[in-house]
This record gives structure tokens, C-alpha cells and sequence, in this order.
């Protein structure tokens, strides 16, 4: 126990805020690719764009979250990135699944973007736990199901999840309205609530690892 | 949160006391809600009298009518108005051939291009007719609602109805305003009429002979229209008629069986089309006879959308057909629009009858091309006589009031300067404009040869009043009386606190108790489904603001629901606790979630309902492409599967008696009858109902109602009282084991029990019902209904601690609003099933089929609220705090006050909300159209509230008295016994 808490302490929220520019910069520039270099973007072809935009993300996620597992004794470097890409399918078929309850339309026309959307999302939400926490029943329990994080590593997983899962919501808001407009298209502004959701969750977090810090540091004096 | 100390000193509700005030308070309600429909929904205001010879002369200041020419017998009166009006009637015979339904895009084509390939071979005659010139067709756009009644009744009088008209469509009433086919009897017409029978109702009398069908059987498409056909040649033989009208309905009942594309269309065109050529050839061959001139008009009294529905106001649905066959005139290269309404005043015209006191419409220019100058003139002069007769009655300050006395001395137009301040000054402005212009050519045409130019200028100055004058007319027929709509409006807030505030009270009692008790913690957080139920109702009440939001409202409601469970499941995650120990109640809440989301994403994809995006493929269109044996085969499937669950929940129940066993034979020989008549009957072949599924369907409602009825009223004298030895989870009904333990702590066990079959036997007999009624298509979204409701029920059964029960009540409301959405429904009139409604029914009766078609609408709310009776016997009350001295009143406050009290606020503020919205947009474009349906469902759904939460109430409070009367008789008898 003890050891767990200094592992988490060890989360600086320097090292939060570079975790988080880091990850922010990658999608700005997997955007600013998608758009510039292969000339695509969400409206014009969002398969392609979430394709591509995930698959540049991974690694960074992975590569980054896999510094912070946890019971760094037992877990190598290589088996928290081997566990975040197993959580990788498996976060995207519960964000799949949860979209598809929640209206997602359903048919072969749709299955690319579901898919590629349901990674990106898994990526936002599933693949840093499972990078840090494997398969922890309890951690998960402790921050997905019950939101009750506890630390700024909770909270830096916690957060930008959170975030990603109620901006999608609300970004799903506008599909019916009959503005005729493109980007109401499953799932284009799905995909835009949850990147927008996802910076707020992240500054969200640093936000929080700031204030942390600077309580144990008056706890400190 | 935190109450206050002073609110703490309040004196708890009574029984007595909550449905007193509840019951003030919905009676507050509907007192408010009239006042506000009534406003809202003006009875049109029309001007009394009819239009007699007067109407030939300036309509003078002092309105005093000069009735004489009323009293003249007819031909006397003929000829008077022939005298009067200085134009001999064009025509003298009129032939009306009405094809319901029919959008005029079938004949004229759409945005000037040609109809589609199929539906141009389809009638090859009318097309030939378009093509040389002998017939000018118009698209007349119809105003919504576009429905038989009104329609026929703006063709005739030229008035725009009021919006409560389609209430009255299923009542039709004789029409008392003046109208053309009084005009026509008053100068003498003979008048005959085949076809639809709503010509009949509203003109009782007036008819020579005639032959109605009724427009309600709506699966019959050949009947009704050689009822029609088969006295057609006898009657262009006869010549003893002035006026025959043919209402075919064909079209219409193809139009609601399979939409504009049915296999059956094209077959249809041609019928009608052949019906013209036969009356067409006829005319003409009698042409030389001196049966006198025949002017021979097809109209259609509106469109039908893409799956052949009508009602509301899109393009689609406006788009009715005015064709005239007899008018010598050039070819049109291009159908022009027209209002329906001007079909009225044109005809007046052509056949020298004076124009309906209350029409709005204008004169058809091309019409009277065939006309003298000066008759053309006349006949302008003569309709806006007739509009400003209207104007000055709208408008007691018309500033040109007095103008029409003296204008013929005064032949200054008052300054342009002046005329453009306000609507009423311009209409005025361009009246004597175009006036003066008429005297000055008529002055002109004594001296010189009248000018040509003279001529177009002054006919366009007339067409220029009159239009702008017909605009603002149909406009202001839908002014509203702000004090009674501010006074209504006023009431239903009221009620709405009153209603709030009870319920906050209750919720607060609760609390209080439970906190002073310090029960389990996770009841009196603030958790986040509460604030989810309640943000639900603020996302609906600010999305209704938005038209597009309420023609898709089932977005609102699937999403949110489907949000809901989501948030269950995760509730559900949460009670998996740390390590390894997982409950069976954590499997079993995983599994009813998981059964929730799945039936719940089934149904929302079962009809792809709403305005924009009906067209998308949903399962129900897969189905039908599929072939009828699938859907045939699902709805077999789903009826058996449902009358099995419902009659295998109620043969799991353990006692044996006589009774019992007579409500299960009951429930289970209509279940089977509902099959045969699947099996039997609900084939939508294409033939007239029939006299064994009549039979059969009315066996179904005897059985149903009297097994329904008997358990109610019975089942608490015969329900047996357990025995205080046994284990009380012996013999009780409900509860599967793993929610056991309920009962010990809760009094009055039978009163759970004897509900829990109560509760079944309305679930059952509703569900029946629904798939005798429903079309088959629809029988599997009951069957997962069914199983959305047990899920949740289940669910919250097991997990009784977990939620407050009012939350749990909301969220059942909702579940039975995204459920009504599934089924088909929508925001316009035009998804309201009316084929359903005649089903068992041997004779046309307004009641019982508009009963039945609430039925079938409200399938789903209404599920909702009665399945409350089987929820108030499986909730867990063991948690409720049951203060010592509590009596019976307590309890049962304590087990039906929220089940009643939920649906009516959540009803109450919904119902507020839209109230004020559409207050708000009175003005927009859509009010007609969008809004006010959604009004008259809301409406619609406020009446169903009310009888369904009636129902619980009265269904508790009966089982509860009786049961503790018994228990009173029975409890000195055990005591002496002890």
C-alpha cells in the first residue's frame, strides 16, 4: 500500500503537463497532417482522418503511459505497452458497443467509421489505464465506475476519459437537427465533442495536479 | 438541500390531504388547458348570413342587408343575379370530380418538369387533354391541415378553417357557413353526388340523389370507387342534374396502404384516368344538345408524402391538383400555383352565383380569359367587393370605411404617401387605386375605343388588391384573445406549482424520515441519475423551442433513455466490489441493463420516424421489402411469445382456486383468439373488412374487458389472506428468490399480492390489444416493450435500494415516451393509424373508433402508467420508514402517492413548458404546422396522464379498502380463535 502511494506521488505535474502537451501536440499535428500533407479531413473523409489520427497516437500514448505503470517491480516497460494494446480492441469495442446503444447507426456502410472511431475513443479512455493499472479490478473500479480518483495519475487517466466520453455525448446533440449541414454525420461531430472534451479533461487534469502540488507543498512547510 | 427548521414544523401530508390537493390540482389544470385551446385554436371567426343579391352592389357603410332577393323563388333569383352582376353565366353545368389524395406532381409534374415516366403513361387521356389546351391545370396549394374535412370545405366556401377543424373531421357536422353548393340549390341547381359520404354530412338535403361510401374502411381500394363508377353512364345520360360531383377515395386508401410508389398507384391513375375519358367523350358528344355547357373540374382536396400520409404541410401533402377541363384556352406551358380557396370565388363567377360571404380566395385569371373585357373587369370588381365587405368587418377602423359611399364622385387617389404606414391603409390604397382606374376606363371606354393597356393595368391594380388582400386575411384568421390565453397559461402554471410542490413535499417527508433514521447513505445523495432525470426535463424543454427539435423529438427521447441505462449499468458496475465478490444481484441488474440497452436500440431502429430522415432504411422498411410472410411470421412469433410470458406469469402464480383458475382460462382463450385473428384475418389484403374478423375482434374485447373488469373489481374479496404460520415467501406471488425478504417487514402482504395480479391482468389485456389493433409490423416493438418493462421492473425490484422510487418512476415515463416514438408515432398527424381504428367495429361510430385510435396511439404511455400497478407490488418497501402510528391512509399514500404523483408533474411541466413555447412562437412559420400538432399531442398525452394515473389510483385505492375491510371482519375472528 505504502509503496503504491509513493509510486503515485512520484506523478509530478511536470511530468503531467508533458504527458498532456505531448499527447495534445500529436493530435494537433496528426489534424494539421490529415489536413495539409494527405489533404483529408473529418467532413471531407473521416475514416481516413480518425484512421489516421489514431494511428499516430498510439505510440505516443502508449509509449508515454507505460512510464507510469504501476508495481514497477513486476510489470516490465514492455509488458505495460503489450497491456495497453491489448486494451486497445477491447476499449473500442465497449466505446463501440456504448455507441451503437446509444443510436450509432448500424450497417456496413458505417462499420470503417464506427471503427475507427471506437479506437480513437479507446485511446482517449481505455488504452492509458490499461497501460498504467493492467488489469487491476480495483483501480479500474475506483476511476471508471465509482470517478472517485485519487492521486494525479488517477486523475491524468480519470479526467481526459471523462472528458472524451461526455464531449462525444454532447457532440451527438446536433445530428438531428436539419441544419443539412455535413458535419452532422455520425460520426463528425461525435468525434469533434470528443477531442474537445478530451483538452478540457486534459487541462482539466494538469489544472488539478497543479493544485495538488501546491497543497503538499504547503502541507510540506 | 437542507430544510429549513421552520418547514420542519409543517404537519405531514395526509392521504386525504395529497388527493385532495392533487386532484385540485389537476382539476386546475384542465380548466386551464381549455381556456388556453380554446384561444389558442380559434373557431374561425366568420361573417354570419349568406351572400344575396346585395353583393352586386358596394358592400355600403351601414351594413344593413337588403335580404329581399333571399325570399325570390329560384329561376326568379337566377335571373335577378344574372341582371345584377352584367355577366351571363359561362357555364351551366358543373362537373366536380374529386380524387382524393391525388398530388397534383402526378399530372402536372414538379418545378416545370414533366410527372415521372410511369405515372405520364399512367393517364394517357388527361395528358392529351393538358397537351392540345382543353384542360389548364393548376397545382392549388391546400392549407394544412390537409385532411378531407376542412379541404372540402375551403373548395366550397373560400374560407380557411380554423386548426380544430381536424378534430371535427371525425364528427363531421353540416356546414351552415354560406358556401357554393347552397348558392347553387338556392338558384334551383339539381345536385347529385357519389362517392365520399363527407359531402352528405355536410350537406344534408341538398342532394337529389347520391350514393355515399364511407372513407373510413381504409384497406378497401377497389370498392369504394366502383361505387362511385358503376352509376357514372347512367347519370351523363340523365340530363335532369345542374352539378355532379364524384369523390373517388381509391387513391387515398392506396395512398395509406403502400405510400406513393404502392404497386396499386399506377393501376389507380389509369381507373381515374379512364373515368375522365368516359365523362370527357360524354360531355363533348352532348355537347350539341341544348343540355347547356358543361365545364367539367378535377380537383384533389390535397397530396400525400412519400408513404402516403397526409395531414400536415409540407410540399408534398399542400399539393393538390386543380384541373379544368371545358374553358377554351391556350396551351400552358407551365402549371402556375393557386390557392385552393380560389377554386370558390371562380366558380361562384363561371356560373353567375354570388361569391360565399367568408371567402378569401381569388379569382383564377385564366378562367375568365375567355371573357369580354368588361365582364373580366366586373368580375374583379365583384370579389373585391366581397373582400372588402370582409376587410371592413375585421376591421372596424378600415380608414376607407366610408369611402365605398362616395367614390364614384371622387375619383382622387388619396395620397401614396399615406398608404404604405400600415397594412390597413395599404389594402385601402390599393382598393381605390384599383377602383379609380375601373372608372376611369369604364368612363373612357364611352368616348374612345378602350385601350388594351388601359385594360391589363386596371385587372392588374384589382389582382393586386385582391392578392395582397386574401394574404392578409388568411393571416388574420389566426388571431388569438391574449386574456384568455394569458389566463390559461396562468391556471396551468398554477397547477404546475401546485403539483411540484406536493411532490417536493413527499420527496421531503421521505428524506427527512430516512435521515432522522440514518438508513444506508446511498439513498439520500444527491447521486447522478437524480440529476440526470432532472436535466432530462430541462433538455426537453429547451429542445422544444426548436421546430426541428420537435419533428425529431424521438432523438431526444431514445438518446436519453438509452443515457439512462447506460448510467444503470455503470450503478451496476459499481455494486461489483472490489475483489472477486460479486453478487448475483450485481449479475442479474448486468443482465436487465444489458437486456434494457438491447430492446431499447432495436426498437429506436424499428421505425425511422420524424420529418427529415423518414426516408433512411429502418427495420420495418426491410421487413416490408422482405416480403409480407416475414412480417407475418415476426408477428406471429412476438404474439406467441408475449401471450406465452403473460400467461406463464400468471400460471406461475401458486393458488388454485376456482377463480384463479378462470382468469388464467380467460386470458389465455383471448390470447389464442388474438392468434387466430393474426393468423386469420390481419392479412392486409386489399379487400373490404370482413364479417368474421369484425366478429372475432369484438369476441376479443368482450373477453378481454370482462376478465380485465372481473379481476379488477373481484380479485381483492376472493384473494385468500396468508396464514400467520407459514413462511410468508411461500405463498407469495411475485418475487423470484433472489429478492425475497421483502414481504416480512412490509404489512398487508396480500395487498402486494392481490396488485401483483392486478398489474398482470392490465399488462396482459393491454398487450393483447395492442396486437389485435397495431399493424403487424408493430407487434414485435410490443413484445420488447413488454420486455423493457419487466426488465426494468425487475431491475429495480432487485436493486430496490439503490434508487429513489421517483426516479425510478420518471425514468419508467420516459422509457413509455421513447416507446411511443418506436411504434411509429410522430409529431404530425399524419403517422396517427387510422386504418387500426375500425377494426371490430361493424358500423361507423366517431366514439368507439376515435377510443380506439387513442388506444392505438397511446399504445406505449399508457403501458407505462398501467404497469405502475404491478411496480407499486414489486417495489421493496422494506426501506421506507413506517412510523408507528402510521394507518392505512399512511400506506398507502406511502405505496401509490409517487406512482401518481411522477407522471402527473413530469405531465404538468412538460405540458407548462410547451405552453409557453408556443405562446412564444405564435408568429413563426411553423406554428401551423409544427407546433401546433405537437400541441394536440401534448394534449393528447396530458388525457392519457389522467387516465392512466386514475387507473392506479383508483385501482390501489379499491384493493386496498376492500382488503382491509376483510382483514378488519377477519382479525376479531382470529383473536377469539386465539
Amino acid at each position: 500500500m505504502k509503496k503504491e502511494k509513493s509510486s503515485q506521488s512520484t506523478i509530478s505535474s511536470s511530468q503531467v503537463f508533458l504527458t498532456h502537451v505531448c499527447c495534445g501536440l500529436v493530435l494537433a499535428v496528426g489534424f494539421w497532417v490529415a489536413h495539409n500533407v494527405y489533404s483529408i479531413n473529418l467532413v471531407s473523409d473521416p475514416s481516413n482522418t480518425l484512421c489516421w489520427i489514431w494511428a499516430s497516437e498510439l505510440p505516443v500514448v502508449i509509449l508515454l503511459f507505460s512510464c507510469f505503470r504501476q508495481k514497477q517491480e513486476k510489470c516490465s516497460y514492455l509488458k505495460a505497452i503489450a497491456q495497453g494494446l491489448l486494451g486497445l480492441p477491447a476499449g473500442a469495442l465497449l466505446n463501440a458497443l456504448g455507441a451503437l446503444a446509444l443510436g450509432a447507426p448500424i450497417g456496413l456502410q458505417y462499420l470503417e467509421k464506427t471503427l475507427n472511431w471506437s479506437l480513437l475513443m479507446s485511446l482517449f479512455t481505455f488504452v492509458p489505464a490499461a497501460s498504467v493499472y493492467g488489469s487491476s479490478w480495483k483501480d479500474w473500479h475506483r476511476i471508471f465506475a465509482c470517478t472517485k480518483p485519487n492521486g494525479s495519475l488517477d486523475f491524468m487517466l480519470c479526467l481526459p476519459a471523462h472528458g472524451a466520453v461526455i464531449g462525444a455525448w454532447f457532440g451527438a446533440w446536433p445530428m438531428p437537427l436539419d441544419w443539412e449541414r455535413p458535419w452532422q454525420d455520425w460520426p463528425i461531430c461525435v468525434s469533434y465533442g470528443a477531442v474537445a472534451g478530451y483538452v478540457v479533461g486534459m487541462v482539466g487534469s494538469f489544472g488539478v495536479s497543479l493544485m495538488r502540488g501546491g497543497q503538499k507543498q504547503l502541507k510540506a512547510e | 438541500m437542507f430544510p429549513n427548521p421552520k418547514s420542519l414544523k409543517m404537519p405531514p401530508l395526509t392521504c386525504t390531504k395529497l388527493a385532495l390537493i392533487a386532484i385540485t390540482g389537476v382539476i386546475i389544470q384542465i380548466i386551464g388547458l381549455s381556456l388556453f385551446v380554446f384561444g389558442f385554436f380559434p373557431v374561425k371567426p366568420a361573417l354570419p348570413g349568406i351572400s344575396g343579391s346585395e353583393s352586386y352592389h358596394l358592400p355600403v357603410c351601414d351594413l344593413v342587408g337588403n335580404q329581399s332577393g333571399t325570399t325570390l323563388p329560384s329561376d326568379q333569383l337566377r335571373s335577378l343575379y344574372q341582371e345584377l352582376s352584367g355577366m351571363p353565366p359561362l357555364f351551366d353545368r358543373l362537373i366536380l370530380m374529386v380524387i382524393d389524395g391525388l398530388p397534383a406532381e402526378f399530372v402536372l409534374g414538379k418545378n416545370g418538369k414533366p410527372p415521372s415516366k410511369q405515372f405520364k403513361e399512367a393517364m394517357p387521356y388527361t395528358q392529351s387533354l393538358l397537351a392540345s389546351g382543353l384542360a389548364i391545370g393548376y397545382h392549388a396549394k391546400a392549407a394544412p391541415p390537409t385532411v378531407t374535412m376542412p379541404r372540402l370545405k375551403a373548395m366550397v366556401s373560400g374560407a380557411i378553417g380554423g386548426f380544430l377543424d381536424v378534430a371535427f373531421n371525425f364528427n363531421t357536422q353540416a356546414m351552415l357557413d354560406d358556401n357554393l353548393l347552397g348558392q347553387f340549390f338556392r338558384i334551383g341547381w339539381k345536385m347529385v353526388m357519389l362517392g365520399d359520404e363527407t359531402w352528405l354530412k355536410l350537406f344534408p338535403g341538398l342532394f337529389k340523389r347520391h350514393d355515399g361510401v364511407s372513407s373510413f374502411y381504409v384497406k378497401d381500394t377497389v370498392q369504394v370507387d366502383q361505387n362511385v363508377s358503376r352509376h357514372l353512364g347512367d347519370e351523363l345520360s340523365r340530363d335532369d342534374w345542374n352539378l355532379l360531383i364524384l369523390h373517388y377515395l381509391g387513391l387515398d386508401h392506396v395512398g395509406h396502404i403502400g405510400g406513393r410508389s404502392s404497386v396499386l398507384m399506377v393501376p389507380k391513375l389509369k381507373e381515374m384516368d379512364d373515368m375522365v375519358k368516359l365523362i370527357h367523350s360524354s360531355t363533348t358528344l352532348s355537347q350539341g344538345n341544348d343540355q347547356g355547357r358543361m365545364l367539367l373540374m378535377i380537383v384533389s382536396d390535397h397530396g400525400m408524402t412519400e408513404n402516403g400520409n397526409h395531414g400536415g404541410s409540407s410540399y408534398e401533402e399542400t399539393d393538390s391538383l386543380a384541373l379544368f377541363i371545358g374553358l377554351r384556352n391556350h396551351v400552358l406551358d407551365y402549371a402556375s400555383v393557386i390557392q385552393q380557396i380560389d377554386i370558390a370565388p371562380t366558380l361562384a363567377l363561371l356560373f353567375g352565383v354570388p361569391i360565399p360571404k367568408n371567402n378569401v380566395g381569388v379569382l383564377i385569371k385564366e378562367a375568365f380569359d375567355s371573357l369580354k373585357e368588361e365582364q373580366h373587369l366586373r368580375a374583379l370588381e365583384l370579389n373585391s367587393w366581397q373582400l372588402l365587405g370582409l376587410l371592413q368587418a375585421q376591421l372596424s377602423g378600415l380608414p376607407c370605411r366610408n369611402f365605398p359611399c362616395d367614390a364614384f364622385s371622387d375619383h382622387q387617389i388619396a395620397g401614396t404617401s399615406e398608404c404604405y404606414h400600415r397594412t390597413e391603409d395599404m389594402l385601402c390604397c390599393l382598393y381605390m387605386e384599383a377602383a379609380a382606374l375601373y372608372s376611369s376606363w369604364k368612363s373612357k371606354r364611352g368616348t374612345e375605343s378602350a385601350s388594351n393597356k388601359d385594360y391589363s393595368s386596371t385587372a392588374a391594380a384589382y389582382y393586386k388588391f385582391l392578392k395582397s388582400a386574401s394574404e392578409w386575411l388568411s393571416r388574420r384568421s389566426t388571431d388569438k384573445p391574449v386574456k384568455l390565453l394569458a389566463v390559461g397559461l396562468a391556471t396551468m402554471f398554477i397547477s404546475c406549482v401546485i403539483l411540484s410542490s406536493l411532490m417536493f413535499c413527499r420527496v421531503r417527508e421521505i428524506y427527512l424520515g430516512r435521515r432522522q433514521q440514518s438508513l444506508n447513505d446511498s439513498m439520500n445523495g444527491w447521486s447522478l441519475d437524480d440529476t440526470f432525470i432532472l436535466g432530462v426535463i430541462l433538455i426537453l424543454v429547451t429542445s422544444m423551442g426548436s421546430s426541428s427539435m420537435v419533428e425529431e423529438e424521438h432523438y431526444i427521447w431514445y438518446f436519453v433513455t438509452s443515457t439512462f441505462y447506460l448510467l444503470l449499468l455503470r450503478k451496476t458496475a459499481q455494486s461489483f466490489s472490489s475483489v472477486g465478490v460479486k453478487s448475483g444481484e450485481g449479475y442479474f441488474g448486468m443482465c436487465f441493463t444489458f437486456l434494457l440497452l438491447i430492446s431499447g436500440r432495436i426498437l429506436r431502429g424499428w421505425h425511422q420516424g420524424g420529418v427529415n430522415w423518414t426516408s433512411l432504411p429502418d427495420i420495418s422498411k426491410c421487413l416490408e421489402q422482405a416480403g409480407s410472410h416475414y412480417v407475418k411470421l415476426l408477428q406471429l412469433v412476438s404474439a406467441f411469445l408475449v401471450i406465452s410470458i403473460g400467461v406463464f406469469a400468471l400460471f406461475s402464480i401458486q393458488f388454485k382456486q376456482k377463480y384463479f383458475q378462470m382468469v388464467r382460462l380467460s386470458f389465455l382463450t383471448s390470447g389464442l383468439l388474438v392468434l387466430l385473428h393474426i393468423t386469420r384475418y390481419q392479412d392486409y389484403t386489399f379487400s373490404s373488412t370482413n364479417y368474421g374478423a369484425t366478429l372475432l375482434a369484438q369476441i376479443v374485447y368482450a373477453i378481454l374487458g370482462a376478465a380485465t373488469i372481473g379481476t379488477v373489481v373481484a380479485l381483492p374479496w376472493f384473494f385468500p389472506f396468508p396464514t400467520f404460520n407459514s413462511c410468508p415467501t411461500d405463498n407469495t406471488l411475485s418475487p423470484p428468490s433472489f429478492f425475497h425478504g421483502i414481504q416480512e417487514k412490509f404489512p398487508f402482504v396480500e395487498l402486494r399480492d392481490s396488485l401483483y395480479v392486478i398489474g398482470w391482468a392490465y399488462i396482459l389485456c393491454w398487450c393483447l390489444l395492442q396486437l389485435l389493433l397495431q399493424q403487424p409490423i408493430n407487434s414485435t416493438p410490443i413484445l420488447l416493450l413488454l420486455v423493457q418493462i419487466l426488465a426494468s421492473m425487475l431491475y429495480f425490484a432487485s436493486n430496490g435500494t439503490h434508487h429513489k422510487e421517483w426516479i425510478e418512476i420518471a425514468a419508467l415515463y420516459y422509457l413509455g415516451m421513447a416507446g411511443h416514438f418506436a411504434l411509429g408515432n410522430s409529431n404530425t398527424l399524419a403517422t396517427i393509424d387510422v386504418a387500426g381504428a375500425f377494426i371490430g367495429l361493424s358500423s361507423h361510430s366517431t366514439l368507439l373508433s376515435g377510443i380506439l385510435m387513442f388506444i392505438i396511439t397511446y399504445a406505449s404511455p399508457m403501458f407505462i402508467l398501467l404497469s405502475l400497478v404491478m411496480y407499486i407490488s414489486m417495489k421493496n418497501m422494506a426501506h421506507l420508514v413506517i412510523p408507528e402510528k402510521a394507518d392505512a391512509g399512511d400506506l398507502l399514500m406511502m405505496m401509490i402517492g409517487f406512482p401518481c404523483l411522477v407522471p402527473l408533474v413530469v405531465n404538468s411541466i412538460l405540458l407548462t413548458a410547451y405552453t409557453v413555447v408556443l405562446l412564444l412562437m405564435r408568429n413563426h412559420l411553423f406554428v401551423w404546422s409544427v407546433f401546433s400538432p405537437k400541441y394536440l399531442y401534448v394534449c393528447a398525452t396530458t388525457l392519457c396522464t389522467y387516465i392512466g394515473v386514475f387507473i392506479v389510483a383508483a385501482t390501489g385505492t379499491y384493493t386496498h379498502l376492500v382488503l382491509a375491510m376483510r382483514r378488519r371482519k377477519q382479525v376479531p375472528i382470529t383473536n377469539n380463535t386465539r
